[in-house]
């Protein structure tokens, strides 16, 4: 597969602010790439990076293996859907769908874009409001219209900035599972910017994670879910929060509590004395189930519709864990319980430091 | 307690009202003035056999005074004025809004420091300059100088009309596949339109107004009707029924236009500075 | 390319600099021209260095102007201000009688001021003018308004405060209009009565609206030429020559173009100064009317 879009060395600041420091990115052609990370982390710039809106002061944005410097937004043939919509505030939601279409570089013959923009607003659902001016639509509406644009036209690449995050709860469940079934996007190399890690997950052909500027981890979902590269990638996926708890690398590298109350073979490639974290995801923690066994108290529980979720006090530490309903019944504060987790699920990372969060440790 | 509240309710609106009988009598009265034939000036205030003759007089350049030409030159000078402001200023305005550069922030406080300087600093030398180059008294002069009223309005309030619009509009368009002169004049020059007409309006009236420019930089040929107007005042006997009806007619545009950009108003007259 | 890309804001405010520099060029000439003695009896003029300055400063009708100039713009101003206000605050009523008066508030900014000092001058002309027959029934009829000192003075002040009050008043109902309303609903729940609120609440938060438009009248009447032009010409005596009126007469009458300009330099570092002043204070205010409405 080659690559459709490159990032090498993006560097990029506003007066004080560094918004892009030194990021590497390579996007396969026709793969559907998400971006994760918290507001501020550079989300939004390497998409105008790669689209030509933003200068970058350092380093170098290559579309299918051409150096883009100098050229213009657009002659780079890529579509964006902005976060902000960026809808022709004086125009119908029909021209602005039409207007990639009516423009010199992507022009359809009248009839032939009416028929597209059909299909579109079809897929979209917003058939019924392509009349409406843009200022009597609901965000939810606008923010289908302004992706609607970018489907519509053909392009080399599609950037997509939080394209789902003002749609209504349900209704974005539902274009989640569509979008990637739309065949312009099957067809396109598609970046997208999302802060939610379910987004991420259920979209991403591979997901990168991006902080301060910087790309931390690049992978598939499995790679970034069972082998994330620090803590912080951990905490960012799944809910409940993966359970991580302090303790320390023990002389035959096993990993032992701080309160000492928890002891777990894990085989760390560190060395003796280390400041760990483990981290137990709350979903690979099962109650009775095979692998290590763990036994404390219930502290809290609280349903989950068919699954609850369960804080358990282990010493002095707290881990919660979701297991299925009928599992449950009958645990009540302070009912002591006995945990188990398989050895294949434990992360071991390096305690956090005040400058970043702890790395992955390997584990036998 | 709801007869003192109603009581303080007249009394605000009888004050209101005593103000803009301050205000609106001089207008009033100077209509009535210019309705007054020339023989009852004197003898009458409020009645008096209502007549055009001034208006008459004034309009047909009698009394050697060409006020119908004034009237034309401040026509084309203060068009003129606001055209090519537009034509230059709109680019500078949209520039500064959407990139810091060096030179922008100097050009835009060289401009609003024009807006305080003494006119006639500027004035005293031009009017020598003027003389030797040959613009005295003439529309190219007068379209020139002018600018220093027109121009840094235009930039400034513009500026601040391109900043609140959001660069991401323009950027969808460049991604649209239209090129910047196309993202300009499609996108960001339709949505700020209402706040062009008004500004444009708004430095006509200016220019219009103006009175030290054409008082020391014009004679005769570019002459306007501000200075038009106080000839009527001078000679022997003034004329003051002829005073009242150039002065009548010399704020007939400047009125009509201001009643159309109500809305825009709070924005023009503080440079942008506050907005509405 | 890449150059391109950071000339392109260049381009296009290059036309935009060449007639700003075109402006500038007079400016500068004019600077150049109060180091010497050129006037129209002196076409081939000596460099005098700072002598005009330093006759500018000697010469008693400069104090004179000077102190003409600041009664004018303070009195201005001032006036300007409480009626502007006051007008706003009874506008912003919204009453039917408000509402209807609003949609002409406008109309004596929109008249060229000398023709507003035209029309005040026919008003107050001691024969036909209309203020003295409508002042007769009260016994003060027969006065002469703009050929006294004083008269000359207030007259002057009570055109620019006819034509210039509706500009406060604007922008002071703009700033009204703009108020959050929280403090207030706050202030109604705590019973605080008008003057209460008005001094605590409103005051405050109006006042950066309010500086803006007293910057600007304070400015401009410190420059006033046209309303003194068309109204006294500067009489009777020396009594209404504020410094522009000065600087026409001294390089237009009497064609001593070098001195003229040299008191225009003077007034443009005045205004330059108050303006400086001013504009610290206006960003002082404005950080403790965001307080205010934080409250």
């Amino acid at each position: 597969m080659s690559t459709a879009i490159a990032l090498r060395g993006i560097r990029k600041t506003y007066g004080k602010n560094t918004a892009l420091d030194g990021l590497e990115l390579d996007v396969a052609e026709g793969e559907f790439f998400c971006l994760l990370g918290p507001s501020g982390a550079g989300k939004t710039t390497t998409l105008k990076t790669v689209a030509g809106l933003e200068q970058p002061d350092a380093g170098t944005v290559e579309l299918d293996g051409k150096d883009m410097r100098g050229v213009e937004p657009y002659d780079r043939g890529v579509a964006m859907c902005f976060e902000s919509y960026a809808l022709y505030p004086h125009k119908s939601a029909y021209d602005n769908l039409a207007s990639p279409l009516r423009s010199p570089r992507h022009r359809l013959p009248a009839a032939q874009a009416r028929e597209r923009i059909g299909e579109i607003a079809e897929l979209l659902g917003i058939s019924a409001l392509l009349d409406r001016p843009v200022g009597r639509l609901s965000n939810g509406q606008r923010q289908r219209v302004a992706l609607g644009r970018v489907l519509v036209r053909p392009a080399r690449a599609f950037l997509l900035d939080e394209p789902l995050s003002h749609l209504d709860a349900k209704l974005r469940q539902q274009m989640r599972a569509e979008l990637k079934a739309i065949g312009a996007v099957q067809r396109t190399t598609t970046l997208y910017v999302t802060h939610d890690s379910v987004e991420a997950l259920a979209l991403g052909d591979r997901i990168g994670v991006i902080r301060d500027g910087r790309l931390v981890q690049t992978g598939t979902r499995e790679e970034i879910w069972y082998r994330p590269s620090d803590t912080e990638v951990a905490r960012a996926f799944g809910r409940p929060r993966i359970n991580l708890l302090p303790g320390v690398v023990t002389q035959d590298g096993g990993f032992r509590s701080a309160d000492g109350t928890i002891e777990l073979p894990v085989g760390a490639q560190a060395a003796p004395g280390t400041d760990v974290l483990i981290g137990l995801r709350p979903r690979d923690i099962t109650l009775h189930g095979p692998g290590h066994e763990l036994t404390g108290t219930v502290y809290v529980t609280e349903v989950l519709g068919r699954s609850v979720e369960v804080t358990v006090r282990l010493g002095e530490q707290q881990v919660s864990l979701v297991a299925p309903r009928s599992d449950t019944t009958g645990l009540r504060p302070d009912d002591p319980v006995r945990l188990s987790v398989r050895p294949e699920n434990l992360l071991l990372f390096e305690a956090d430091r005040p400058e970043r969060p702890g790395r992955r440790i390997e584990t036998r | 307690m709801t007869l003192r509240k109603r009581l303080s309710g007249w009394l605000a609106d009888a004050a209101l009202i005593l103000y803009f009988v301050f205000a609106l009598f001089p207008i009033a009265w100077m209509v009535i003035l210019s309705l007054k034939p020339t023989n009852q000036l004197f003898s009458t205030y409020f009645s008096f056999s209502p007549t055009l003759d001034g208006y008459r007089t004034v309009l047909g350049d009698s009394e050697g005074i060409p006020f119908v030409r004034f009237f034309v030159n401040s026509l084309v000078v203060s068009l003129g004025a606001v055209a090519l402001s537009l034509l230059v200023g709109l680019p500078a305005a949209y520039a500064s809004a959407r990139w810091r550069f060096k030179g922008s922030e100097n050009l835009m406080f060289t401009l609003l420091s024009f807006r305080f300087a003494p006119e006639l600093t500027v004035i005293i030398p031009l009017f020598v300059l003027y003389q030797k180059l040959g613009l005295f008294d003439t529309y190219v002069g007068m379209v020139w100088v002018l600018q220093l009223v027109t121009l840094p309005l235009i930039v400034w309030i513009m500026r601040s009309y391109f900043a609140d619009l959001t660069p991401e509009l323009e950027q969808a368009a460049l991604l649209d596949g239209y090129s910047r002169k196309q993202a300009f004049f499609k996108v960001a020059i339709p949505l700020v339109k209402p706040g062009i007409a008004a500004v444009s309006l708004l430095a006509f009236i200016f220019a219009w107004n103006n009175f030290v420019f054409p008082l020391i930089l014009t004679s005769n040929e570019a002459q306007t009707v501000t200075v038009g107007a106080l000839s009527f005042l001078g000679g022997d006997r003034p004329k003051y029924n002829l005073t009242a009806a150039a002065a009548l007619v010399s704020v007939v545009p400047p009125l009509l236009l201001a009643l159309t950009i109500q809305r825009y108003l709070v924005r023009g007259l503080s440079f942008g500075a506050v907005k509405s | 390319m890449g150059w391109r890309l950071t000339l392109r804001p260049y381009v296009l405010i290059v036309p935009a600099l060449l007639l700003t520099c075109g402006i500038l060029y007079p400016f500068g000439l004019g600077l150049y021209y109060t180091l010497f003695d050129f006037s129209a009896s002196k076409p081939q003029p000596d460099m005098v260095r700072f002598e005009n300055y330093e006759t500018v400063f000697t010469q008693e009708a400069f104090w004179n102007s000077a102190w003409v100039t600041v009664l004018y713009a303070v009195g201005a101003a001032a006036v300007e201000t409480v009626l502007g206000v006051a007008v706003a605050l009874l506008l912003h009523r919204s009453t039917i009688v408000g509402r209807v008066l609003e949609k002409i508030l406008i109309l004596p900014l929109m008249i060229a001021p000398v023709i507003a000092a035209i029309i005040w001058k026919l008003m107050l002309q001691p024969s036909v003018g209309v203020i003295n027959y409508l002042l007769k029934p009260f016994g003060l009829g027969g006065v002469q308004w703009t050929d006294t000192p004083t008269g000359a003075l207030l007259s002057s002040i009570a055109v620019d405060v006819w034509v210039y009050t509706p500009f406060v008043a604007i922008l002071a109902l703009a700033g009204l209009r703009s108020l959050p309303t929280s403090p207030f609903e706050a202030a109604a729940v705590d019973g605080a009565g008008w003057w209460y609120t008005f001094r605590r609440l409103t005051l405050p938060m109006l006042w950066p609206y309010v500086l803006v438009a007293v910057i600007f009248r304070f400015m401009d009447s410190l420059k006033v030429f046209d309303i003194i032009y068309a109204l006294t010409e500067g009489g009777p005596g020396d009594s209404t020559v504020v410094l522009q009126i000065r600087a026409y007469l001294e390089a237009i009458r009497f064609q001593r173009y070098s001195f003229g300009i040299s008191y225009t330099i003077v007034l443009w570092a005045v205004v330059y100064l108050a303006a400086m002043v001013l504009v610290k204070h206006l960003g002082k205010i404005q950080r403790k009317a965001a307080e205010v409405a934080a409250k």
